[in-house]
């Protein structure tokens, strides 16, 4: 065989290996067959991290693919906001659950989407170093605090939490960072306290290295943190796929209060085949007590949106003010109140 | 034939004051065409996509304009260059010296070689979780990474520079004499000085490479943390592409600084060809 054949041969064999390891490791056919299906018929994207706060996304997505009617969307995780944000602006992803302040942000910046649901109610935490020197708020003086974003419910609880003890901003340093990273560098001793949602107290909990200062309710009675959006252009052009992504969220948080059994299989299924996280951590947060997150009532209230809003305007975050009507789309959770949860025992593989 | 007078003296003399004139509108003209073809490209690609999202370079200006109003600008690229000389100032201190001991002694080579050629292709952003680790949130998390950016790049080529001279001249230095600190001092470092020198220009270039993932730290300056920064702040692609901007014409400078150290006396016979 001649050099320039042999060269030829290994060039083919190369691009072929990496072609078929690239389709059979990264490609996710499902998300690429979705792309050619025609638009009216095409499932809608919906964009989340791996919180509890989420959890009603992958929930429906397992539950739905046991029903007749099959899948209901296509779930993409991501590891942060900030990707989730971009994904929504350049149109990649129809739908995601991102926190509130963040959504009317967006929408006050001329991004066109609005909120429908709420993915959850209660569920962050304040969590200090397990035997570290922070034992109340005011220890906190001079100390870094992790927060997942600028534009969510876990800074702006610090701030309510600094004017009940009489502290101003400036006496505490607050760092954005992406949630799966905050346990470790709590555990690492880097920060010395993070406000997050779950699971990430319960993992510091349970790591031995973090002990929770505070639930968000303690200062926030009606707490909520994350959000369902949509892009306008779906509602407009097609409000009935809206509609059974919201009941199938709807029918998921009732599924979740219908008691312990229901917790802990979605902790196992969640950890296991979406969050790829241990199970024992997301069984945790869920059951421990069970109200520590909440899934109903999820359907958007004004007062809690015009608190955030306000806070917003407070803290710098927001520069003019927004009304509700602007930035909430109320139709679709006023659809699903007659949605009951779904009826689906773990090993059934049959739900409806 | 010419003297040798004559071809050192008068040729390059005559050629480079033919040229001269030319050159200088070339240097200065072609580049600044190029830089008006991009913008003109830049703009009309905004105009014609109708985005909303990404910024034209005059939203860009305001943006820059804002940041000087706030107070920040000068601020935050004083932050990012401090980060990186302290950075690039250790990798130097240590990745030399490291450099002149792999190159000089076989067996260290032998022992430590693979762990550096292992150690090198790790991006900086793969220590990101360590730096955390190991530093916290604080300045030297940042600045531990655009050490190890420009770290292996300077012990690399002071290696290869140190085992490039030619026997030789380590031959001539012993026969005049010389011990071997002498040797390693008045030959080797002399002639492996122009390959080092190009090495430091490389990991500089890297070291300023690695300050947008460095300060993705949670520091809250420099240009790198504008970049983060405004991509957290929501729509805001116009700071975004003004931070890029600037870390682009900053580290187009130190280039430029750092090529002045290649006409030094000491190392120009190493970049004969670059200099004519």
């Amino acid at each position: 065989m001649s050099d320039r054949k042999r060269i030829g041969l290994g060039v083919a064999a190369w691009v072929l290996l990496v072609t078929g390891l690239h389709a059979w490791l990264n490609v996710n056919w499902g998300v690429l067959a979705n792309d050619f299906v025609a638009p009216d018929q095409r499932k809608l994207n919906v964009a989340y991290i791996p919180v509890t706060c989420h959890l009603a996304c992958p929930v429906t997505d397992y539950i739905s693919r046991f029903s007749e009617a099959g899948e209901l969307f296509i779930p993409r995780m991501f590891q942060g906001f900030p990707e989730i944000k971009e994904a929504l602006i350049a149109d990649k992803m129809q739908a995601a659950f991102i926190v509130a302040p963040m959504a009317i942000a967006l929408k006050s910046q001329g991004v066109p989407i609005r909120i429908v649901y709420l993915g959850h109610r209660y569920g962050s935490a304040v969590v200090v170093q397990k035997d570290g020197p922070v034992k109340t708020f005011a220890d906190l003086k001079g100390k870094i605090i992790a927060i997942p974003s600028r534009f969510s419910d876990e800074r702006l609880i610090i701030f309510r939490v600094l004017k009940k003890f009489g502290m101003k901003p400036s006496e505490v340093r607050m760092v954005e960072m992406a949630p799966p990273d905050v346990a470790g560098a709590l555990a690492a001793k880097a920060i010395d306290a993070f406000s997050m949602g779950e699971p990430y107290p319960s993992q510091a909990e349970i790591g031995g290295f973090g002990r929770v200062l505070f639930h968000a309710r303690e200062y926030w009675p009606d707490y909520m943190s994350c959000v369902l959006v949509v892009r306008e252009d779906v509602i407009a052009a097609r409000p009935a796929v809206v509609q059974t992504l919201v009941d199938g969220v709807a029918r998921s948080g009732l599924w979740l209060e219908e008691g312990r059994p229901h917790r802990e299989h979605a902790a196992d299924f969640v950890g296991r085949f979406y969050y790829n996280q241990n199970p024992k951590i997301l069984r945790w947060a869920l059951t421990n007590p069970m109200d520590r997150v909440m899934y109903t009532p999820l359907s958007p209230r004004k007062a809690d949106f015009d608190l955030v809003r306000d806070l917003m305007i407070e803290t710098g975050v927001l520069e003019k003010k927004i009304e509700f009507e602007e930035y909430v789309d109320t139709r679709f959770a006023e659809g699903a109140k007659e949605q009951v949860a779904w009826k689906y025992e773990a090993g059934t593989n049959l739900a409806r | 034939m010419p003297t040798k007078s004559e071809r050192f003296a008068t040729e390059p003399a005559a050629e480079e004051a033919a040229t001269s004139a030319g050159g200088r509108l070339e240097k200065i003209a072609l580049p600044l065409a190029a830089a008006a073809l991009l913008l003109f490209v830049w703009t009309a690609a905004v105009k014609l996509s109708h985005t909303n999202v990404f910024p034209s370079p005059w939203k860009v200006v305001t943006g820059m304009r804002q940041l000087v109003g706030r107070g920040v600008l000068w601020q935050y690229i004083y932050d990012s260059l401090r980060r990186v000389l302290t950075g690039y100032g250790l990798a130097l201190l240590v990745g030399v010296p490291a450099g002149l001991a792999l190159g000089w002694s076989r067996n260290l080579a032998s022992a430590f070689d693979p762990v550096v050629q292992m150690c090198r292709p790790i991006s900086p952003l793969a220590w990101m979780p360590l730096a955390i680790l190991w530093f916290g949130v604080a300045e030297a998390a940042p600045i531990f990474l655009i050490f190890l950016g420009a770290f292996f790049p300077i012990v690399v080529a002071t290696m290869n520079g140190v085992k490039s001279v030619p026997a030789i001249y380590l031959q001539a230095g012993r026969n005049f004499g010389l011990s071997a600190a002498g040797v390693l001092r008045r030959v080797v470092l002399p002639a492996a000085l122009p390959q080092v020198l190009v090495g430091l220009r490389l990991s500089l270039g890297i070291a300023w490479l690695v300050v947008v993932a460095a300060e993705m730290i949670a520091v809250d300056s420099g240009l790198g943390y504008l970049i983060i920064d405004s991509r957290n702040a929501g729509k805001r692609y116009d700071l975004v592409v003004a931070g890029m901007l600037l870390i682009g014409l900053i580290g187009l400078g130190l280039d430029v600084l750092i090529r002045r150290l290649e006409k030094l006396e000491s190392v120009r016979w190493g970049f004969i060809g670059d200099a004519a």
